[in-house]
């Protein structure tokens, strides 16, 4: 398998300006213990464009974390080209993607405050702008009394925003999110993506969002990307219509929202029948 | 954004005062319950000695025991000698754990860390782990010699398979996640190690540290009943060969008392190392 993608610090010249990341036939294999090859993602190409969210949706195995997981520079074994935007790498004291996990990743033996500030060690910054992010984006998250907590003091939906702030932290290019709501419950998943919302548009930050909550990608997405079932391709990207100023409850009601979230359904369904 | 209120719906302070006398008292109950049971067992003992159920000839009664100790400690020669004894003992004990926890440590968390090592030395410390510690002891002595460096050796080699394998288990079986976040947020990998791998670890070496005690008791006692001239397994093993139970006693109970203390220690040693574990 050959290996063309850039290091993910380098900058790329050329690359279009507003442009956070240009995904260009990326290919995934794994090899199986019998050395079986099966083939996770074949050929996805897709420009992330700056200040949007990207929801990536699909069947399950359709390679959306696969594809993630490459994006978040944990998986290093692909073919085709990944090139990051201008404004990326180390010297400007951003990550070129930062993620935040499905189950829960703050570590237990260090504050809140520390845990936000341990995610800005890869960046060349001075005390004081770790300080002042730390304080920034711990505020934003809604987590400004709990900064000398710890995380098991803290509730599942809190240590998510954590999570969300750590990653905020580092400024990153990309910020990765892989399922992030899905350990939580109803109650608590509704508040959290409308303070999400609220924290992108704040942040101004250009998201890729792994989800299999069809209404969830509705809600928080500007362009949802349904991916087919494996080895997973882009089969369809839909716009959403819905523009920055979202409340997440108001948007059920809107009719489009019904009409785009059956139009999904029935994307993702025929990809699952066919596998079945 | 929602607000988290941290000082909602404060309690009565009525309220606040009966959910502290609870906890007093389930304070009161775990003391007296915890020294209550066993203080009855000694009491049946003394009253199954005292009617004769018990051959006091080999298990002399608990206050039979604690006259002697008394007898002992007051003599300036036997208490002297019983001192003399668990100073020996000590001395084996804290310079071999010491030097068991602080190689096993370093070798399991190296083995952790960097996989050349891992596969390198972890087979060789996995297949020499079961064999019991004691069967190498004449080997130990034909090496260090009669003295104090064979014994200390013998519980070095005890504590350091249980700190080396917790270590490394520790290391190698910490949650993925946080792997994937120091990768992910690309973290140096001196930051890492100190930050993230070592903390994560820190219960798994704690519970090394733990069974570590155990190990090292049962070496020092054992290699002192077998080859030694002091020591408080020395005082044990001189008691039943002379046949005087009641100072036999009085040696297992300074066992299980350094035991007990280091046990205690240990646990003071994990509320520091490990505050967010919860006990």
């Amino acid at each position: 398998m050959s290996l063309t993608a850039l290091d993910s610090s380098g900058q790329t010249p050329g690359a279009a300006a507003g442009i956070a990341a240009h995904l260009g036939g990326i290919r995934r294999s794994f090899v199986s213990t019998s050395g079986l090859v099966v083939n996770a993602i074949s050929s996805i190409s897709l420009d992330l464009v700056e200040g949007e969210v990207v929801a990536l949706i699909g069947p399950s195995g359709c390679g959306k974390s696969s594809l993630l997981r490459i994006l978040a520079g944990l998986d290093e074994d692909y073919s085709g080209e990944l090139v990051w935007g201008d404004g990326g790498g180390h010297d400007q004291g951003r990550l070129a993607s930062a993620t935040v996990f499905q189950g829960d990743s703050t570590l237990p033996w260090m504050s809140v405050d520390n845990n936000i500030g341990l995610g800005m060690a890869g960046l060349r910054l001075d005390k004081a702008t770790i300080r002042r992010r730390v304080e920034r984006y711990r505020d934003l998250v809604g987590l400004a009394d709990f900064g000398r907590s710890y995380p098991s003091e803290l509730s599942g939906g809190m240590r998510q925003r954590v999570a969300i702030a750590r990653a905020l932290a580092t400024e990153p290019l990309l910020l990765l999110m892989d399922e992030p709501l899905s350990a939580l419950d109803a109650q608590t998943r509704l508040v959290m993506q409308q303070e999400l919302l609220d924290i992108w548009k704040k942040a101004k930050s250009t998201v890729v969002y792994v989800t299999h909550d069809i209404n969830e990608a509705v809600t928080l997405a500007d362009r949802i990307v349904v991916l087919t079932a494996r080895p997973g391709r882009i089969k369809e990207i839909h716009r959403v219509p819905f523009g920055a100023e979202r409340n997440v409850l108001e948007l059920r009601e809107h009719p489009e929202f019904g009409r785009l979230e059956a139009e999904l359904w029935r994307l993702v369904a025929d990809e699952v029948g066919q596998k079945l | 954004m929602t607000a988290i209120d941290v000082d909602a719906a404060p309690l009565a302070d009525a309220d606040i005062a009966r959910v502290l006398r609870q906890r007093r008292q389930d304070a009161r109950l775990r003391v007296v319950y915890g020294a209550g049971f066993p203080i009855i067992l000694l009491l049946i003992w003394q009253i199954l000695c005292m009617v004769g159920v018990i051959d006091v000839r080999f298990f002399p009664s608990p206050a039979n025991i604690l006259a002697t100790a008394y007898q002992i400690l007051t003599s300036p020669d036997e208490g002297g000698r019983l001192l003399a004894d668990i100073g020996a003992t000590l001395q084996r004990l804290v310079v071999g754990y010491l030097l068991g926890a602080i190689s096993g440590i370093v070798v399991g968390v190296a083995m952790g860390l960097y996989r050349p090592i891992r596969y390198a030395v972890a087979p060789l410390v996995y297949a020499t782990f079961p064999t019991p510690k004691l069967a190498i002891f004449p080997l130990l002595i034909v090496i260090f010699g009669l003295g104090d460096s064979s014994k200390t050796a013998l519980i070095t080699l005890a504590v350091f398979y249980m700190t080396a394998i917790n270590s490394l288990s520790g290391i190698i079986h910490a949650n993925p996640i946080y792997q994937d976040f120091a990768k992910a947020f690309r973290i140096p990998p001196l930051t890492q190690w100190l930050r993230i791998a070592l903390p994560s670890a820190l219960p798994s070496i704690m519970a090394g540290l733990k069974l570590g005690i155990g190990q090292a008791l049962i070496m020092v006692v054992s290699a002192e009943f077998v080859s030694s001239s002091d020591g408080i397994g020395y005082y044990i093993w001189n008691s039943w060969q002379v046949l005087d139970i009641a100072r036999m006693f009085v040696g297992l109970v300074v066992v299980m008392v350094i035991g007990g203390i280091a046990v205690w220690l240990s646990n003071l040693l994990e509320h520091a190392l490990i505050p967010w574990v919860k006990h």
